[in-house]
């Protein structure tokens, strides 16, 4: 366990994911990750499988190999047997569990619903021997983990012993950004998969290229975590506020109706500027909040 | 002229300026307090928007109150040293000595009634017209220079000294110029006045040329160099005669070139009249001009009331800007 991490103050986790009222849920799930699910995408060439696609008569081109004995005797003419290429999915997600991850005004904290994001994520991803990898960034360089793909109970073990580390301490320093962490992802996820990244998008990077790349070989979804703090200020008189990133702070009068306005202006300005820029990017983008129930999102997101 | 007196400056109890260091103090605390704020900030991961929205105000709303505020410190400190201005004020302690020609020239009649009457009448009339404060002296010269009167502020004396003046022997200018430097001189108060003397000057009342070995323009360097100007008052026609007891007729003719160079060397001014009307017009004009003197005033009231000024201002814009004082 790294010391580079904290246990954020107020944490809750992300909240029951299983159980009696889940389970409805998880069969909804289970039908929605059939969407993520390789066999709906095509995969690169052709890939010896266990599910008969068809029997065919046999043409000139065709792998000799492929004759199936049975309908060629039973119909008098050579056939060919086929089968449905069969791959097992990479999912790849990028956490992100820099400092101001660790905030949360309502319900739970933002690390917790991305945290909750990628235990559903990795728990769908290991089915039909699919493989789960973790790329955590945000915080100091050192900290920043590449989990390599695995499968099974193993990969959950690992994915649920990274989340349990918590995020960054607050002003830590040399942290690993967006686009940082996105290219390094597109290095070393070779094969065509699945990425989900869960971030607050909070990052000055550039990151619209390495996101752009990565969505042209993989499908990409990038949920935004936020808190509606984040988005509209309460009138509390004269606050300083410090960023947990920078240590950047600000004396702000929130009793001014003025400034409230601008700042829910901006910050509106802000997240349109973000999903616009994700749009360009051609990744999905899926918008959880610590007040709504991020799971609902997720489960349509999927679908 | 009037001796010409520099603005100053001064405080009465300086001590009091070491008030002045609430300013450091102040400001340090000021800077204290934004540290115990920040000790107990808010964590907020959208405060880069915060900040381009805060950004968006003026800056001088974060510093002109707290400047205001450095302000009225810094007048209320200068207001408690009680601080004093010099200004120069028509007032009591300036001296005009008069020396008057009771030469036997002075017997002629060319001016009505006789040259010694003019004189006589018109410094009566300037010794009434000039402020009660302003001590005047008066030294008739003819063989000797006799001081009748030294400076007084009783008018009576004066009176009765000019009174006795009478009309015989010669002209004896250079001494009695001495006498009435060194009068004046005596008069400075040096316990009270930083040591220089009360503005003082001579009105040299007299129908011209001196006796032979006598030079005025010795003593009228010398009042240069105190700074005490000399005025001088030239009187007679070229044609006014005198009539001796034995019946000779002497032609007595005034000196004005002389009288000029006097006073210009003492920076003091030269009249030429042969008027005692005339005469009269210019001793009330010298009345006003020579009795001036630097008086010292306090200028407390100024500063306080300056720094209640810009305490109100701090105090206004301070809550009206950012809610608060500091």
């Amino acid at each position: 366990m790294s010391d580079l991490l904290i246990d954020p103050p107020g944490r809750q986790g992300p909240g029951r994911i299983g159980g009696h009222a889940v389970r409805a849920l998880e069969l909804a799930l289970a039908r929605r990750s059939d969407g993520v699910l390789p066999g709906e995408h095509r995969s690169a060439g052709l890939g010896s499988g266990t599910e008969l696609s068809q029997l065919r008569p046999y043409v000139e081109g065709d792998d000799v190999r492929h004759l199936d004995p049975a309908a060629s005797a039973r119909t008098g003419e050579p056939h060919v047997r086929l089968h449905v290429p069969e791959r097992t999915l990479t999912t790849w997600i990028a956490l992100d569990v820099s400092a101001s991850m660790a905030f949360g005004t309502t319900r739970r904290l933002k690390s917790d619903v991305a945290e909750g994001v990628v235990r559903v994520v990795s728990r769908l991803g290991v089915r039909r021997g699919g493989r789960v990898a973790l790329l955590r960034w945000g915080a100091d360089a050192s900290a920043t983990r590449v989990l390599p793909p695995k499968g099974g109970r193993p990969a959950l073990g690992a994915v649920d012993r990274a989340l349990a580390e918590g995020v960054a301490a607050d002003r830590s320093i040399h942290t690993e950004d967006l686009a940082g962490a996105l290219e390094r992802l597109h290095r070393v996820a070779r094969r065509p998969g699945l990425v989900v990244i869960a971030s607050d998008l909070r990052d000055d990077s550039r990151w619209e290229r390495s996101l752009s790349m990565l969505a042209r070989q993989h499908r990409v979804i990038v949920a935004e975590v936020s808190d509606p703090r984040e988005q509209a200020l309460p009138d509390a008189g004269i606050v300083v506020m410090v960023d947990p990133e920078n240590g950047d702070h600000v004396e702000v009068d929130t009793s001014s109706p003025r400034v409230r306005e601008a700042f829910g202006r901006a910050e509106a300005e802000r997240r349109a500027d973000v999903a616009e820029r994700l749009r360009r990017c051609r990744v999905q983008h899926l918008a959880v909040s610590t007040d709504g129930d991020w799971l609902r999102d997720l489960g349509r997101a999927l679908r | 002229m009037t001796v010409a007196t520099p603005l100053a400056f001064a405080l009465d109890a300086p001590l009091f300026l070491l008030t002045l260091l609430v300013i450091p103090a102040g400001l340090y605390a000021i800077h204290a307090a934004r540290a115990r704020r920040l000790r107990s900030a808010i964590r907020m991961p959208a405060t880069a928007t915060l900040k381009a929205v805060v950004a968006g105000q003026p800056s001088h709303r974060r510093w002109l109150p707290i400047a205001l505020l450095a302000l009225t410190v810094a007048l209320l400190s200068v207001a408690l040293t009680r601080p004093e201005v010099t200004v120069s004020s028509p007032v009591s302690r300036s001296t005009v000595t008069l020396v008057i020609d009771s030469s036997g020239s002075m017997a002629a009649d060319d001016v009505q009634p006789s040259r010694m009457d003019a004189v006589k009448s018109a410094a009566k009339q300037f010794v009434k017209g000039i402020p009660k404060q302003t001590r005047i002296g008066l030294v008739g010269f003819s063989d000797t220079p006799n001081v009748v009167q030294e400076p007084t502020t009783d008018r009576g004396v004066v009176q009765r000294g000019l009174d006795a003046l009478q009309a015989s022997g010669g002209t004896f200018t250079q001494d009695a110029l001495d006498v009435a430097l060194d009068a004046i001189r005596a008069e400075g108060d040096p316990s009270k006045n930083d040591g220089t003397r009360p503005p003082g000057a001579i009105v040299l009342l007299s129908d011209g040329t001196p006796q032979r070995g006598q030079d005025p323009l010795i003593p009228a360097q010398r009042a240069k160099q105190d700074h005490i100007p000399i005025y001088t008052v030239s009187l007679g026609t070229p044609q006014g005669t005198v009539t001796y007891s034995d019946g000779s007729v002497v032609e007595v003719p005034p000196n004005p070139e002389l009288m000029r160079q006097i006073a210009q060397i003492s920076d003091g001014e030269s009249y030429s009249v042969a008027d005692a009307g005339e005469l009269k017009k210019i001793y009330e004009s010298l009345g006003t001009r020579v009795a001036s003197e630097a008086e010292q005033r306090e200028i407390t009231a100024g500063f306080a009331g300056g720094g209640l000024l810009t305490l109100a201002l701090a105090l206004g814009l301070g809550l009206r800007w950012r809610s608060r004082v500091a």
